[in-house]
């Protein structure tokens, strides 16, 4: 897929509200993390974030949603500044799905619903958001914190999908997952960029880049679509 | 002094020698540390003697003396907070409000007599307690706040705002803070006699006077705890939010 299908060139995406971030630098306790990294994240394709571990993808993605601010460098949503965006409005049109999923107390139907006033855990969209996010079946009335690694994960899936976003940033997230359902997953993100969301995966996992992102790009915003050879995860 | 005032020192250090020596023979390494401890108690008390006999003589000092207390459980609370910047400053505020209030409040309504003899106990005792109750709640939430990044974040990331991002962790600490002092009252006279009914029963007072103070001070130490406890939380969840940026900057732990 990467090949074949071009995604949306990058003037497109800031048009239509895409998240774009240009040089960012960010150290940390002496150490540089972030060296001039880039992003585009254009709307209604998937990007695929290909660095290896430890590279500063997370601290990437976090600046992007103001968990973290950059030392230096700007980041846009919709070609609006992030700093001038107050943050929780930011967040919602901006979701983003941690590397590490944590359940809130309570059903998998209460996680979903966690963020939406007035919308109980039994509402069609959280039911809806459930399946989305692969957990097909019988799932909202199940104890969140009772769940694997692979449900907790896509139970952090379907909570920032549930809230609409018009970018979902997503840091591995079939890390946790088997292969049957990570193309599951790989099929909701298809899905939700064809209805205009744009997609962004942090990923060591190339092949399931190749088969389910449109664009492959390194932090310096390179092209990663050649790349498989060098950058093939080591863990 | 009496003849009982010299068998009650004798007593004392009978007790300490003892203690000091058995731990000598059975070679547990204490036994220095028990002759000092008992020395230090010695002379803390001594002083202390002195200095409210001074204090009976002249009332005004006493608020000079509740000063002092106020201040050495600030700076133990406050250093034991010390990963949030301006600890001791915030701990003299969550320990000095309500238990400062709460004794005005005892001596205003004529509770207690407002004297030197009642203000002085009566402020040690919540002073003491809201110390207590400023230092566990710190310490939990603080350690809460850097263990917890993740689920912290996860709700940020879902809209929360700061406050509501935290309150898990900030009731979970206030929680544990009050726990001792909930379950002093609750096993109050079943497990143990507390020191102020001790006291007023060793210096004459009736069993019945003993009780209805100790409640009194039993009681409002709930109150002060809880509100020294929210006072901390509430204190080092501003401190380490980032204004306008609703995150946190989470607190080191040392
Ligand atoms: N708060 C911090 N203080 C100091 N160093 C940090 C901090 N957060 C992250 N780092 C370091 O920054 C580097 C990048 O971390 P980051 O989590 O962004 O990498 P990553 O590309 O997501 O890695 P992975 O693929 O393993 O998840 C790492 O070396 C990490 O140790
Ligand atoms: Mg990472």
């Amino acid at each position: 897929m990467l090949a074949a299908v071009p995604g949306p060139s990058i003037s497109t995406a800031l048009a239509t509200g895409g998240v774009s971030a240009t040089d960012l630098w960010l150290s940390r306790g002496g150490r540089e993390i972030l060296r001039g990294a880039r992003l585009e994240v254009p709307r209604a394709c998937v990007t695929a974030l290909i660095a290896p571990s430890g590279a500063g993808k997370s601290t990437l993605l976090r600046c992007v949603t103001r968990l973290l601010d950059p030392d230096r460098g700007t980041i846009t949503v919709g070609g609006q500044d992030v700093q001038t965006i107050p943050p929780r409005e930011l967040r919602r049109r901006v979701g983003l799905v941690a590397q590490r999923a944590t359940m809130f107390p309570g059903t998998v139907g209460d996680n979903v619903a966690y963020a939406l006033e007035g919308v109980g855990p039994a509402h069609d969209r959280v039911r809806q958001a459930i399946e989305a996010a692969g957990l097909v079946g019988d799932w909202a009335s199940r104890a969140a914190d009772e769940l694997s690694g692979g449900e907790q994960a896509r139970v952090a899936i379907a909570r920032a999908l549930v809230r609409d976003p018009e970018v979902l940033l997503l840091d591995e997230p079939t890390a946790a997952l088997d292969h049957e359902t990570g193309e599951l997953v790989g099929a909701t993100l298809r899905r939700l960029a064809e209805d205009g969301i744009g997609i962004c995966l942090a990923i060591h996992d190339l092949p399931f880049a190749r088969r389910f992102a449109d664009r492959a790009v390194h932090l310096d915003g390179s092209d990663a679509t050649e790349a498989g050879r060098d950058e093939a995860p080591a863990a | 002094m009496s003849a009982q005032a010299w068998t009650q020192v004798a007593a004392a250090f009978a007790f300490a020698a003892l203690a000091s020596g058995l731990a000598w023979r059975l070679k547990l390494g204490l036994g220095s540390g028990i002759a000092l401890a008992a020395v230090r108690a010695t002379v803390q008390l001594a002083v202390v003697g002195l200095v409210i006999a001074v204090i009976y003589e002249h009332p005004p000092l006493a608020v000079a003396f509740v000063a002092a207390m106020l201040l050495t459980a600030a700076l133990t609370s406050g250093g034991r907070l010390h990963a949030v910047h301006g600890s001791r400053i915030w701990a003299a505020v969550a320990i000095g409000l309500p238990a400062l209030s709460a004794t005005g409040l005892l001596l205003a309504v004529g509770a207690f007599e407002a004297t030197p003899q009642a203000a002085i106990p009566t402020a040690g005792i919540l002073i003491g307690g809201a110390m207590a109750a400023t230092t566990l709640t710190g310490r939990r939430l603080i350690e809460a706040l850097h263990d917890e990044q993740d689920a912290i974040e996860a709700r940020l990331s879902l809209g929360d705002d700061v406050r509501s991002a935290v309150a898990p962790l900030v009731r979970r600490a206030v929680t544990t803070g009050l726990v001792p002092a909930i379950d002093q009252t609750r096993s109050v006279g079943l497990v143990s006699l507390p020191g102020t009914f001790v006291g007023l029963i060793l210096g004459g007072a009736t069993p019945e006077t003993a009780a209805r103070v100790q409640l009194v001070v039993l009681l409002a130490l709930l109150a002060v705890e809880l509100l020294a406890g929210l006072l901390i939380a509430l204190t080092i969840v501003r401190r380490v939010t980032e204004p306008g940026a609703e995150r946190i900057n989470p607190p080191a732990l040392g």
